[in-house]
């Protein structure tokens, strides 16, 4: 009751300081750095650039800047002598608390300044894609929860030693640990969350989660370790250890800390977010286990139910086996770490299971012994929280009403070592979802509805021949356009259509199907008929499949689709990001080497240039491709650092780094696509170049090594790499 | 209010010993002058009598109850004056008393702000920095505080510190006053204050009472061992305890106390400030 008496005298007397003003003042300007020093979030969406950077940069030097104003207030009554009159009147545990309460409020008001603050720019600078749900948690979580973990640090620290540059010391090096030690554990990183992308399009559920689990875990584990350092708070003159010996005879005081520390240990040991997938990504013991004998694979079905509101997933899956060895057999599954199985039955009697401990590649072992008849049907439950198995690259797998990928064993359990019967692996699932989403599987296969259910969700079906499979779902706009030969299935983000209509995705699309088909060849992924185009939630990177085929939200962000490396206008940007459909995943190339100019953006950005150049006119491409090309070459071969390399190699690491990357990005989208032009006019023209590159598209692969490399491209263009010199 | 202490004794973490098997009985309405040399357990007094020590051995009791058990009423009705304090500097004075009287929980903290501030003569600092206040407004500001919410215990170190002799007269009648219907602690070097204003007084030295009673009492306590004399040789001051020594026209007139006063001494009238140096002089010779 004296506390919340206290409570608003206090925070007055707070508010009332020059030095709480100046530490809001700075909390509240911190995101700047975000957008211009501390970049954590490494992906190009808008929202990572623009929102998690600041908001995570706003919470380091939030967190600092409060948690050393903790210290200066804690102290400041000692340090000034007031708490001799202070203590006379009210129990220093009171005032402790007191001030406790004021630090924190001020922390909210602060965080909540911030967020009025930034909401415009952010508004402004996000453009399209900018959401109050995704600003207000991203301010919330990666900001907001880190100022009172900063303050209980710093007070607890202060409250332990009473000396304020001891405090100060501890609570620095504590942030440091979170700065540099823990920064990829992404439970210990309690200043600094492992957050490296948001998605402009999709939702963020999942990031947000994981953090907010974080952030509750530390908030525990900071509130019981602070609890014990105020029950040291030093009273009737006893030092540490005899205060401690006083405060715990009221025993709630002590239960409370052990309560919230009890807490702490166990949502750390608890956490539903990551697996324990063997690290070493050299070990494939999964894949060593040997087939079951006389065993093989009829068919699978499953029933999945996505639970888009909590996250997880509840499924009944189905097999069908063929036994011939006249024994039992035990089959393996692969199941996502975060799954619990139930009701396994075969034949329709329940059977015993184990799920191993061990996990590899974000999946346990599920072992089913099946009976030694020579029709089985194995059937088996599963639900939990999809688990990842990346802690520094969370959010893959995101289940909301928006967006979510189920990747094999998390669609259902992966049948490991069953051999495939006459038909393959033949699959039939069915998925339930919002109706608001459209399921897309990713392969040839077309997903239909087969119900609409009274709760608002709809039901669809497709069949699959896979042991794993991935499917796709979410809030998605599918434009059909024909082209090169084929339907195309344009899947986008319903909130990414403006963006899309703005870069003339669709004739973009259009354009560098025709013309690449034409020129190169079709895309082994495609089936001739169809390929679909996913636009996935930000991933790192594309990949492709039979009949489908993914295109990273990164790459088409407002941003990327304003960057003049790559085009002039945002049609030509998406042509680009297109492009790399036939140079970069088509074709891959090895990026092992950051230094080298020779990737996937030089034949990219030449063929860019090439269908800009039929779209829009030899003076077009000339003026806005190759004249900048040649400019920004000539100003590299004049920069100072590219004449005096020694001098870069002086230069601090990060500026090094920097400087570095800038020049590597020079010669890949500047440098390389010139050569590439004067390797043109060498071999004899722009047709002898495309037969050149269509051989190169179309050549047999060494799997072994699939990449395309210089010496090839040289090679076949029978040139030399001093033939291609600019200089 | 009653507040008996106990065979109390109290001794610090190093070791050294503060108080000695303390007995005395506080009760208002009183004015309590507390002496004693420097070091010789006042202050560690009056951190017991405010809760802000423990005893290591021996209680005290407030109003018949253990300190321990009725520590937050204690604090409630007490206003205290360290000797050694600090202020909050960038408040006011009158947000600081406002601070201060939240903590003590006073009701109407308008009026009692206004009452103090005016008992204390603070009425054109009241809306000034305490950081702009000299030390002897600030040692005003730590008496407002004290007094803020009309306490029944007051406890005042060195109180009239740092103040001018007016201010210090000013300050002597408000804590008569004061002590009317309450009972005040007075800790202080200032004989004369005591002798001004304490109906008792607690002579402590190495952490024992040496005397209680009444400012007379002790007065009484060193008649015939107080004396004047002319200097001639400084030999005379030899088993003496010279109180006062004055250079006139005529010669250094020395007053001095003494369990035997010499002969050439001739018998004067003891003042307080006298009977506490016999007192104290007395334990120093045994």
């Amino acid at each position: 009751m004296k506390t919340m008496r206290l409570f608003p005298l206090e925070l007055r007397r707070l508010l009332q300081s020059r030095l709480t003003w100046l530490i809001m003042a700075l909390t509240v300007l911190s995101p700047v750095l975000g957008l211009v020093l501390y970049k954590p979030a490494t992906s190009t969406t808008m929202l990572s650039v623009y929102l998690a950077n600041p908001a995570m940069a706003g919470g380091v030097a939030g967190a600092i800047l409060f948690g050393l104003l903790a210290i200066f207030e804690l102290d400041r009554a000692r340090r000034s002598r007031v708490d001799i009159l202070t203590d006379a009147m009210v129990s220093p545990l009171t005032t402790a608390l007191t001030r406790l309460l004021a630090l924190l409020t001020a922390a909210v008001l602060t965080a909540g300044l911030t967020m009025l603050v930034w909401l415009p720019i952010s508004a402004g600078l996000i453009g399209s894609v900018f959401t109050g749900a995704n600003y207000v948690l991203a301010y919330l979580l990666l900001m907001g929860l880190a100022l009172p973990l900063g303050i209980l640090a710093a007070a607890a620290a202060y409250q332990f030693t009473r000396r304020a540059d001891l405090s100060i010391v501890l609570f620095i090096a504590f942030c440091a640990l979170s700065l540099t030690v823990w920064a990829d554990d992404w439970q210990l990183c309690w200043l600094n969350p492992c957050v490296w992308a948001l998605s402009d399009d999709f939702s963020n559920f999942r990031v947000f989660r994981s953090v907010a689990w974080m952030r509750l875990t530390w908030l525990a584990a900071l509130a019981g370790v602070w609890t014990v350092s105020y029950l040291c708070i030093r009273q009737y003159g006893k030092g540490m250890f005899g205060s401690l010996a006083r405060s715990v005879r009221r025993i709630y005081r002590p239960a409370v800390a052990l309560a919230l520390l009890a807490f702490s240990g166990t949502a750390y040991a608890a956490q539903p977010f990551i697996d324990q997938s063997n690290p070493d990504l050299t070990v494939m013991s999964f894949y060593e286990i040997p087939y079951a004998e006389g065993v093989t694979f009829l068919g699978r079905s499953a029933q999945v139910f996505p639970d888009t509101a909590a996250g997880t997933v509840t499924g009944r899956a189905s097999y069908r086996f063929q036994n011939t060895s006249g024994q039992e057999q035990s089959i393996s599954f692969g199941i996502n770490p975060g799954y619990a199985i139930s009701n396994v039955q075969t034949n329709g009697a329940d059977v015993p299971f184990t799920v191993s401990d061990y996990q590899e590649y974000n999946e346990a072992l599920l072992e089913v012994t099946i009976p030694a008849e020579e029709e089985v049907e194995l059937t088996m439950e599963y639900s939990g929280f999809p688990q990842e198995s990346m802690p520094t690259m969370q959010g893959g797998k995101e289940l909301s009403s928006e967006y979510l990928c189920l990747e094999n064993s998390t669609l259902s359990p992966r049948v490991m070592n069953v051999m495939p019967g006459e038909a393959g692996y033949p699959a039939e699932i069915e998925i339930t979802l919002p109706d608001s989403m459209i399921a897309i599987p990713f392969s040839s296969s077309e997903a239909e509805v087969i119900s609409e259910n009274a709760d608002g969700t709809r039901t669809w079906r497709y069949e699959a021949n896979s042991a794993g499979g991935i499917l796709y779902a979410g809030d998605y706009i599918c434009e059909q356009i024909e082209a090169g030969g084929m339907t195309i299935e344009f899947y986008y983000g319903r909130k990414h259509q403006a963006v899309m209509e703005e870069a003339g995705a669709v004739d973009a699309v259009k354009a560098v199907v025709d013309y690449c088909t034409e020129h190169y060849g079709t895309l082994s992924f495609g089936t001739g008929e169809t390929l679909k185009l996913i636009q996935s939630r930000v991933a790192g990177g594309g990949y492709a499949v039979g009949g489908a085929s993914l295109l990273d939200e990164a790459d088409f962000t407002i941003a990327n689709l304003g960057d003049t490396d790559k085009g002039v206008v945002p049609g030509e940007i998406f042509i680009h990001e297109l492009v790399h459909q036939w140079w970069g995943l088509g074709n891959m190339f090895d990026t092992s080497d950051s230094t080298s100019p020779w990737s996937s953006e030089g034949l990219t950005v030449y063929t860019t240039y090439r269908i800009v150049k039929e779209l829009y006119g030899a003076d077009y491409a000339q003026q806005y491709y190759v004249d900048q090309w040649q400019q920004v070459v000539d100003d590299y071969y004049l920069n100072f650092y590219v004449r005096h390399p020694e001098y870069l190699e002086m230069l601090p690491e990060a500026e090094r780094l920097n400087i570095a990357g800038g020049l590597s990005g020079v010669r890949r989208y500047n440098e390389m696509p010139l050569k590439i032009l004067k390797a043109e006019q060498l071999v004899g023209g722009e047709e002898a170049m495309d037969q050149i590159l269509r051989g190169l598209f179309n050549r047999e692969l060494d799997p072994m090594y699939p990449y395309l490399t210089y010496q090839e491209f040289l090679d076949t263009c029978h040139l030399t790499e001093e033939d291609l010199n600019l200089g | 209010m009653e507040l008996k202490i106990q065979n109390v004794s109290m001794t610090y973490p190093s070791g050294k010993q503060a108080l000695k098997g303390l007995n005395l009985d506080l009760k208002s309405p009183s004015l309590i002058g507390l002496l004693g040399p420097n070091g010789a357990g006042k202050s560690t007094l009056m951190k017991l009598l405010v809760a802000a020590l423990l005893p290591t051995e021996g209680s005290i009791l407030v109003d018949g109850a253990p300190l321990n058990k009725v520590e937050g009423k204690l604090k409630a009705s007490l206003g205290y004056l360290p000797q050694d304090f600090g202020l909050f500097e960038e408040l006011t004075v009158t947000q600081f008393l406002d601070y201060m009287a939240a903590l003590k929980g006073v009701r109407s903290p308008q009026a009692a702000i206004r009452d103090v501030i005016r008992a204390v003569n603070l009425e054109e600092k009241a809306r000034a920095k305490i950081r702009t206040l000299s030390g002897g407004q600030r040692q005003r500001v730590g008496i407002a505080q004290a007094l803020l919410g009309d306490p029944p215990f007051l406890i005042f170190d060195e109180p009239t510190v740092g103040l001018d002799p007016e201010e210090r007269i000013h300050f002597r009648n408000l804590f008569s006053r004061t002590a009317q219907d309450r009972l005040v602690l007075l800790s202080t070097h200032i004989i004369e204050d005591v002798q001004s204003v304490c109906d008792q007084i607690v002579v402590i030295n190495h952490g024992q009472i040496r005397f209680t009673g009444t400012p007379e009492q002790l007065i009484a306590s060193a008649a015939g061992h107080v004396g004047a004399f002319w200097e001639k040789d400084e030999k005379q001051e030899q088993g003496l305890h010279i109180t006062a020594r004055v250079n006139t026209s005529q010669g250094v007139r020395c007053r001095a106390v003494a369990d035997q006063l010499p002969p050439y001494a001739q018998a004067e009238e003891p003042t307080l400030e006298d009977a506490y140096l016999y007192l104290i002089s007395r334990e120093a010779v045994q």
